[in-house]
Parts: C-alpha cells; sequence; structure tokens
C-alpha cells in the first residue's frame, strides 16, 4: 500500500497561490492610489501582473533611440533579476534615465517566492534631467523630456519603500489566505482519493475471499456428489444380501436372526434414503438435475405418498389419510414432485407424536394451478424459523443430543424441486397444534426452470 | 527523510504531532505559537472546513539560517483525530522526519491511545516509514488532571525506548520540551545522514538554540 505524493510536500509558485484577475485588480487600484506602477514576479521570474501608470509618455520618448531602447532594456533586467535578501527589506534599482524601482522580495515561510517591483518613480531630489539623457541622440528636445518627465511621480525615496511595505504585507495575507485555501481544497481531493483507494483495496480482498469460498463450495458439492455415489453402491449390496437372506435364500432362519436382519435392512434403507437426499442436494447445487415431463395424476402421487409413510406412521401409532379429489393432470417430472411430498408427508410423520394425525389433500389453485397440502398435528414450528425451514442444512433443533434425526435437506429439496416446475411452498404453523404445507403447481408446465438450492450463507457455511 | 537541496544549502524538516481526538496536539502548536519568536515562526494555519470536519489540522512553520549558511525549515503538523480522518492522517503523515505522539495521559484513555498508536505505526508503515528508526517521543499530556496513569507507556511497546515527556498542554507545559526532545533526535538522525555538524558546522546547540531563541525571554 503506497500513498501518492501529497500536496503537502510540494512546493506551490506564487501564481497558484493568487487569484490573479482580482490581485490585478487590487495592483491597479493601488497603483491608481499612489500614482506608481506596480510589477510583481514569481522566483521563477515569470511577470504575474504589470501595471503602468505615468511614465509612458517618458519612457516611450526615450525607446524611440537606439541607445536608450538598449539601456531602458537592461534596466528592465535588473529590476527582474537583481539579487534579492531573503528578507523583508527594499532594494533599489537606478534607471539610467534617473528614475528608480523599488523592490521587495516576497517572503512566504522564509522562502523568497517572488518580488514585489514599485515604479519607475522619480526620486524628489533629482533637480535636473541627467546628463544620460541629453547623451542619447543630439535630436532629442530635452524640454519635451522634461515634461513627459513630470507626468511621473515625484516622490521620496523613503515613501515608495513605506508604501511598498504596506503593500508587501497585503501580499503576505493575500498569500496565506491563498495557500491556505489551496491546501483546503486540494487535501480535500487527496483526502477522497487516499479512501476511495482504501476502499478499493478491501474490495479487492473481499473479491479474493468471495472467490474462494466459491471455489470451496464448488469442491465441497462436487465431493458430496461423488461420495453419496460411493456410498451407495456398497449399500445397495447390503440390502439386498439381507433381502435374499430374509427370504430364505441362504437357508432357514431363527426368529431372532430375522429380527436382526430386518433391522439391518429398515436402517440400511433409512441411510440409503439419506444418502440420495445428499446426492438430490448436490445435483441441484452443481445445476445437473433435469425435469423429465408428462401427464402426472395427482391422486396417484398423493396415494404413492401416503403409501410410502404409512407403515411407519402406524408403528408410531399416527393416522395418515388422504383425500381423493376430480383434478386434471398436471404436467410435471413425476419423479421429483413425488419426491417432494414423500419429504414433506415424512416430514409430518416424523414431527407428529403418537395419537396425531396427518392428512394429504388436493384442491384447485386458482384457473391454472392445483394445490397439494399436507397438514399434521406435530410440535409445529416457532415463528421465528418458519422462513429459514427450506435452508439447506437448517434444522430446528441443530444440537447432537436432538430427539428429531434428519440432515436437514428433505424441505430444500422440496423447494427447489417445486420451483423448478415455476411452482411454490408455502408454510403456516402454530407451535404446539400443527403444520400445514402447500404445493402449488402450474397444471401447464412452462418450459425449462432453473434449479437452484437458496442457501443462506450461514446454512452453507454450516 | 528530510528533503535536502545541496545547492542551494536548504534543509526542509518535517515533524507531526499525531495522537487521538482531544489529547491536546493544536494545543502543543498554540503554545508553541505563543512562546517562539516570531522572526523563526510564521503564521499557525489551521484548516477546518466548518460543516464537516474532514480536514481538520494545524500547520506551522519554523525557519532559521544557521551561522554556516545553512537555510533550515521546520514545518510541524497535527493530523486530525477523529478515527473518521484515517486518510488524512496517512497522508499529512507522509514524508516525516519525527513524530511526537501526545497521548492523554488519564487512565480512562489508555485504550483509544493504544489503538491510535497501532494507527500510527500502520500508518507510517504505509509510507514507508519505518516506526522503530524514526525519531519518537510520547507526550503524557493532561497532567493537570485527575486519574493519570502511573505508567510511563509500557504497552506502546517498541524499542529503543521512546522518551516519555510530561505535559499540561494547555497552561503550555512541556510544550517546549517536548518539541526539544524531538528536535533533539531528529538533528542527530540528520546529523549522522547529511553530516550536519562536519559539512555545515551546524551543531545540535545552535540547531535548537535557533528554533528556541529569545523564547526564554518571553
Amino acid at each position: 500500500m503506497k500513498v501518492q505524493q501529497s500536496v503537502l510536500l510540494q512546493a506551490t509558485p506564487l501564481g497558484d497561490l493568487l487569484d490573479l484577475r482580482s490581485f490585478t485588480e487590487v495592483c491597479h487600484s493601488f497603483a491608481e492610489l499612489y500614482r506608481i506602477g506596480v510589477k510583481v514576479f514569481d522566483d521563477a521570474g515569470n511577470k504575474l501582473v504589470d501595471v503602468k501608470i505615468g511614465n509612458a509618455d517618458f519612457c516611450g520618448y526615450l525607446w524611440q533611440t537606439a541607445d536608450g531602447r538598449s539601456q531602458c532594456m537592461a534596466t528592465v533586467q535588473r529590476v527582474k533579476t537583481e539579487p534579492l535578501p531573503d528578507e523583508p527589506v527594499p532594494s533599489t534599482v537606478h534607471c539610467f534615465a534617473g528614475c528608480r524601482y523599488a523592490i521587495q522580495p516576497v517572503l512566504y515561510e522564509g522562502d523568497v517566492i517572488g518580488r514585489i517591483v514599485f515604479g519607475p518613480f522619480v526620486p524628489d531630489d533629482l533637480v535636473a534631467l541627467p546628463e544620460a539623457i541629453t547623451r542619447l541622440s543630439p535630436e532629442l528636445d530635452e524640454k519635451l523630456a522634461a515634461s513627459y518627465m513630470n507626468k511621473i511621480r515625484r516622490v521620496p525615496q523613503a515613501t515608495a519603500e513605506k508604501v511598498l511595505k504596506h503593500f508587501a504585507e497585503i501580499l503576505d495575507v493575500l498569500v496565506f489566505t491563498g495557500h491556505k485555501n489551496l491546501l483546503t481544497a486540494r487535501l480535500h481531493i487527496e483526502a477522497v482519493q487516499e479512501s476511495y483507494r482504501e476502499v478499493q483495496e478491501k474490495n479487492r480482498q473481499l473479491e479474493g475471499a468471495y472467490q474462494a469460498l466459491k471455489e470451496l463450495d464448488r469442491l465441497k458439492s462436487n465431493f458430496l456428489a461423488t461420495m453419496s455415489h460411493e456410498l451407495r453402491t456398497p449399500l445397495t449390496s447390503v440390502i439386498g444380501y439381507s433381502e435374499m437372506m430374509l427370504e430364505g435364500l441362504g437357508g432357514p432362519l431363527t426368529a431372532e436372526q430375522r429380527e436382526y436382519l430386518q433391522i439391518i435392512m429398515d436402517k440400511g434403507e433409512s441411510l440409503l434414503g439419506l444418502i440420495t437426499s445428499i446426492l438430490d442436494i448436490s445435483k441441484i447445487e452443481a445445476g445437473r438435475v433435469k425435469l423429465v415431463v408428462s401427464d402426472v395424476d395427482v391422486n396417484s402421487l398423493m396415494r404413492d405418498a401416503v403409501a410410502t409413510v404409512t407403515p411407519h406412521a402406524r408403528k408410531k401409532g399416527l393416522r395418515v389419510a388422504w383425500q381423493p379429489s376430480k383434478l386434471p393432470a398436471v404436467q410435471c417430472d413425476r419423479e421429483k414432485v413425488r419426491q417432494a411430498l414423500i419429504n414433506l408427508v415424512s416430514n409430518a410423520v416424523k414431527f407428529t407424536p403418537s395419537g396425531g394425525s396427518v392428512t394429504v389433500d388436493a384442491r384447485s389453485d386458482g384457473d391454472d394451478r392445483v394445490a397439494i397440502s399436507v397438514t399434521d398435528t406435530g410440535i409445529g414450528i416457532a415463528p421465528q424459523n418458519v422462513g429459514r425451514v427450506f435452508e439447506v442444512f437448517f434444522q430446528v433443533d441443530g444440537s447432537t443430543t436432538r430427539e428429531f434425526g434428519g440432515a436437514g435437506l428433505g424441505l430444500a429439496i422440496v423447494k427447489s424441486y417445486v420451483e423448478a416446475h415455476a411452482g411454490t411452498v408455502k408454510v403456516a404453523s402454530t407451535p404446539g397444534v400443527g403444520t400445514t404445507f402447500v404445493l402449488s403447481l402450474p397444471v401447464m408446465a412452462s418450459g425449462p426452470a432453473a434449479l437452484a438450492v437458496r442457501a443462506s450463507p450461514t446454512a452453507a457455511a454450516g | 527523510m528530510a528533503q535536502f537541496n545541496e545547492q542551494s544549502g536548504e534543509l526542509a524538516v518535517k515533524i507531526v504531532y499525531y495522537g487521538p481526538a482531544l489529547s491536546g496536539k493544536t494545543t502543543n502548536l498554540q503554545a508553541l505559537y505563543q512562546k517562539m519568536d516570531p522572526k523563526v515562526r510564521g503564521r499557525l494555519m489551521t484548516l477546518d472546513t466548518k460543516d464537516d470536519r474532514t480536514l481538520f489540522f494545524d500547520m506551522m512553520p519554523v525557519f532559521f539560517k544557521t551561522a554556516g549558511g545553512l537555510k533550515v525549515k521546520i514545518k510541524l503538523y497535527t493530523v486530525p483525530g477523529q478515527v473518521m480522518h484515517e486518510s488524512t492522517r496517512r497522508i499529512v503523515l507522509q514524508g516525516s522526519d519525527a513524530v511526537a505522539f501526545v497521548a492523554d495521559s488519564r487512565k480512562s484513555e489508555a485504550a483509544p491511545t493504544l489503538a491510535y498508536w497501532k494507527d500510527m505505526v500502520r500508518n507510517l508503515e504505509a509510507n514507508g516509514l519505518d516506526p522503530r528508526a524514526l525519531p519518537l517521543v510520547i507526550q503524557k499530556n493532561k497532567m493537570d488532571l485527575d486519574g493519570i496513569r502511573d505508567d510511563e507507556f509500557a504497552d506502546l511497546a517498541r524499542s529503543p525506548k521512546v522518551p516519555v515527556i510530561p505535559a499540561k498542554a494547555i497552561q503550555g507545559e512541556g510544550v517546549l520540551e517536548t518539541l526539544g526532545a524531538l528536535l533533539s533526535l531528529c538533528y542527530r538522525d540528520l546529523d549522522q545522514a547529511l553530516g550536519l555538524a562536519k559539512r555545515f558546522s551546524l551543531s545540535e546547540k545552535e540547531f535548537l538554540g535557533s528554533v528556541f531563541s529569545r523564547v526564554e525571554a518571553r
């Protein structure tokens, strides 16, 4: 992280510290007041202000002679470049024609950053035209020259220097104010640029972290998909051979052996179910699921789902019922919707205590949709958790000692499958009274929809 | 490193007063402005933009010529203390030759003091300055208040040890001592790098004496 060089470390030329237009106005009014010309140069010799007053005729007249021209230019050069002390004291430059210039350095923070030139003025002790003028040319009219000189302000040297000192003090305030304004403006910009640079740097870091997380997420999905597949293969054999033994293919069994085998098979089946749902969710996350749409009878879906959970429900002492309806066939992927419905009904059975009931029915939902609802008299879901039950891996009771098992994938799969059909799934629940899930599907398939699991960041991180 | 112009014989030194908001940085500069000879110091410039205090810092130049003909310009800056002005602090700290860390020495201020110290170290490094090598003093300010910590800022760890100078800046006490200690460290640093004594026959005594000339009389 490198900071760019600040205005605080740079020298600023005099011209940048002054508003030259208004400063020129100040110089004009000063020149008017004292009837003396004012010039201001920066330390590089650039003329910032040049106000002439009264000397135009005199200087112009002398300028007509070649000698006068060269001597005048030499004077101007001296005025511009005469070395000055770095202290607030005036210097004097004498003009060959008898006039004078008073010069004072512009000092700021101890540095000479320019010079103020007052003049030309005629010192009050000059009594006659200097000889240098008469020597310029025999054709020069002395009277005319003298009358032109009278147009230039005649002033004692000390007075001119006093005025100059006064002017320098005013300029000092202007320079200080100008410097302050310049720093304020430039530092504002620098501070904003610096903050912007900082924010950009942080953004880059965040972007990097985000990309790393995305990559991790992709690896996780891949890993899950591969592992699920690898786990299923041996498990199928475990279940298959248990089944063969139960059927007596390996010889007669004792009642105890049969019971044990049955447990092996049951547990195997539930493990297979779990692995299948992990495979499903990882397929969904990897975007590898495609819908195979056909006309599906809603009654057969409900019958199927209820039949799947009935043995387990009976064991738990629950009543599971479904109401046949006269609804039209729905265009959907039979396997996916069946799975979604089975997940909902199994969930209902899982979270309903002994003696309760689970009801499945279907009705029209507007003109072009069918709603299938699964209602239980179970433990219900607390209001603060209702919004999160569809998240991947979310469990209302996430503790390891929880009463209800499961991987927290069932409802996430339901939501993804239903939304892939352009359908919706909603939940309404009262803790201690029961829960109703409603699947709503369009009767006509509306073309392929994207399958996605809407995992919250927290869920994804867990 | 200080800006040194061999040809013109000009040496520019930058000194920054760093510290938490309201620890007394501006008060230090105001006291110096009052105490120092107007011949060696310029105006105290306070940049504040009234509506938002985005840029709130002060600046005062000190300048003198040595007997050996060296022209020395020392610029004193304060940084804006408010937390939000991080970027301005970093800008002001750029190219500094020495830093006075002005700390509110009340026990209750220990946490922000440590946080700003770390902030300073970070910002020095961002400017390519080595916080372990840079001339640095800690001003134990606000000694006139109750609940003063009794340690010498042991938590602001750094080697070699940083001088700690007690002060009541609001009464002008310890202000000259702080700048003096800092300039003394600064002189030794510059002397080593530029050979102030050998090449320009500028002694530490003259260096400090020029800054504090006529201070006692005022």
